[in-house]
């Protein structure tokens, strides 16, 4: 025992003997460097493609900017004027031998502009429409192109250029209204057009005060329409526009937002102080504003996906087109089915996916199983796309007169 | 440790390494990035606001960044678009937040621009949304019997209000609200702007 303890090194202290790392850890090193390297250049291709991305989407809006006159005459009129310019019988005046067209230059730019919204005779039949204001949706070099093209195939032909488009559109940079009807174009613009049916007005109501004070100031104290969808009901990012929109449509919606049969938590309140008067008033007053639209692409949609949707479906996903219930130009069916054109699209998307949770609850509404079929690319193609049309033309209330 | 320098050496490489590639180099990459375009530097009012969105710790719910589409469907909430480096420009700290307990605050100024709406929702959540879960701000208002010349009243629903008094929002509210509705990055992104472009390769659209 005592020679054992003797032997024992007390001052000794351990150590490890030199080892060769072994492979296996070398080939796990290497491996995670490899994939490390890899990552970063994967993530930076990522960097160059949506540069890429960027460059593409913006070549389309240039594209979109530099269109022919008659590509945007396919685009933006075809579906209402028809492609060869004949109309439609009792609704859409035809555009081949129309006076308005075949007056002079200036008169078409000012359509165009600022749309007509009344009584117009064409070629000895009456129409009593709508047509948009495209002033806010096309610049002055489209407008041009467009006007150059169908004066040049329905009309006397001649250049019209930028340059007077620029000029006319400050001349009436003033107006908030569209044209009320043939008569006010024909005695201001151009009195060749010839005698043009008379334009009435709708008459003024004492709801219709109210409505105004509600919209601008607010019932009671509560929150104003204003304070949220803007002075001119434009709307804002989320918060829908509308100007533009059917009257019945409003109503119905804010007698809706009241017994929450659309539940909303910011409508709610206020819908809840109105009483009938006031919502028919209201439905009346925002319908007739003619306000720009102020909407563009903003949420990186693709926009040509988006015009397919809205023009014609598609099939293989068993999406039926918008404009096939929404109407031509998505200005929307009274009093069920709202305008859809010139909305903020952060609102349409963000009520599409909304919809589409909503899944098959309301019946007799189809909304939601559509919704539920488009992929999150799509709804923000769609909303990109109905950002980019002119907003649905302001009605005066056509019953009234 | 006998040989304890090389270790400190290598700690500290290590150390600097990881301050140049999270510190330096997004400063320098970022610290030229200009403010954008259609970005307002914020007013006193504003200001003293922000300062309060701090101090009651909104900031601990609410996040201040919106996600790029493929990566949160924040665009389609209303949130807005991704932000960029330069929305933060005149945000000196930043408030951009880690938890969405509650909604994304970034764009609130373009999604509710209604002050009144903020003032009611601000007194009592519950009032606008009955399953809202954010604490009510009673502190910031006052319950007076009758308002004063100059006092921003407060519209509540029927079922929320006081029997013969009126609730009146102090200037603090005020200013919070201020602060909140210059909360609006709705303007388009520069360009040459420093963005997030996302996990996508193949682009946003599939």
């Amino acid at each position: 025992m005592t020679t054992d303890r003797e032997s024992v090194d007390e001052a000794f202290e351990p150590y490890e003997p030199k080892r060769r790392v072994p492979l296996p850890v070398y080939w796990v090193a290497i491996a995670l460097a490899l994939w490390g390297a890899l990552t970063l250049l994967r993530d930076s291709s990522a960097d160059r493609t949506g540069a890429k991305q960027r460059i593409a989407e913006a070549t389309t809006l240039e594209r979109r900017q530099t269109a022919t006159g008659s590509a945007l005459f396919a685009e933006r009129c075809a579906t209402c004027h028809q492609a060869d310019g004949t109309g439609v019988d009792g609704a859409i005046p035809p555009l081949a031998g129309s006076p308005f067209v075949g007056a002079s230059p200036g008169v078409i730019v000012q359509i165009l502009l600022h749309g007509i919204e009344g009584p117009i005779s064409v070629n000895g039949s009456d129409f009593d429409g709508h047509m948009p204001a495209f002033g806010s949706v096309l610049d002055d070099d489209q407008l041009a192109r467009l006007a150059t093209s169908v004066r040049g195939t329905w009309g006397p032909g001649g250049s019209i250029s930028p340059g007077f488009v620029a000029t006319e559109r400050a001349r009436t940079a003033q107006r908030t209204s569209p044209w009320h009807g043939g008569d006010e174009i024909a005695t201001t613009l151009d009195r060749t057009i010839g005698v043009q049916p008379a334009y009435l007005p709708a008459p003024r109501s004492p709801d219709d005060l109210t409505a105004q004070s509600i919209a601008s100031i607010g019932k009671a104290g509560g929150w104003s329409c204003a304070s949220c969808h803007g002075s001119h009901g434009e709307g804002r990012d989320g918060v829908p526009r509308l100007a533009g929109l059917s009257p019945d449509y409003i109503a119905r919606q804010l007698l809706a937002f009241t017994d929450g049969s659309r539940p909303n938590d910011i409508m709610r309140p206020v819908a809840q102080q109105l009483t009938a008067a006031d919502r028919v008033a209201l439905g009346r007053l925002f319908a007739s504003l003619a306000t720009p639209s102020s909407s563009h692409p903003a949420l990186e949609g693709d926009v040509a996906r988006g015009a397919e949707l809205a023009l014609q479906g598609d099939d293989r996903r068993n999406l039926p087109s918008c404009f096939s219930c929404h109407g031509p130009s998505g200005f929307g069916v009274s009093p069920n089915i709202p305008s859809i054109a010139a909305q903020r699209p952060s609102y349409t998307a963000g009520r599409l996916a909304a919809l589409a949770r909503l899944t098959s609850r309301q019946p007799g509404s189809i909304m939601p199983a559509i919704a539920g079929r488009l992929s999150d690319a799509d709804r923000r193609a769609v909303a990109d796309y109905l950002a980019t049309l002119p907003p649905s033309p302001a009605t005066s209330s056509k019953d009234a007169r | 440790m006998n040989r304890s320098l090389p270790l400190v050496i290598l700690a500290m490489a290590i150390l600097a390494f990881a301050t140049v590639m999270l510190v330096v180099a997004p400063k320098v990459q970022i610290g030229r990035e200009p403010a954008a375009a259609g970005l307002k530097p914020y007013t006193t009012e504003q200001l003293r606001g922000r300062a309060l969105y701090s101090s009651l710790g909104c900031v601990y719910c609410h996040s201040q960044q919106p996600r790029a589409p493929d990566q949160a469907p924040d665009a389609e909430r209303g949130w807005g678009r991704a932000s960029i480096a330069a929305d933060y420009a005149y945000d000196s700290p930043h408030l951009m937040g880690t938890m969405r307990t509650g909604p994304d605050l970034l764009n609130v100024g373009a999604r509710l621009p209604s002050a009144s709406w903020q003032l009611t929702h601000l007194y009592q959540p519950r009032a606008v949304s009955a399953w809202s879960i954010m604490p009510a701000y009673p502190f910031l208002f006052e319950v007076k019997d009758r308002a004063s010349p100059g006092d921003r009243v407060v519209w509540l629903p029927e079922d929320r209000r006081i029997p013969g008094k009126v609730v009146v929002a102090k200037p603090e509210a005020r200013d919070l609200v201020a602060y909140l509705l210059s909360l609006d990055r709705t303007y388009p992104v520069p360009r040459s702007a420093i963005r997030d472009d996302g996990y996508s390769r193949g682009g946003a659209t599939q």
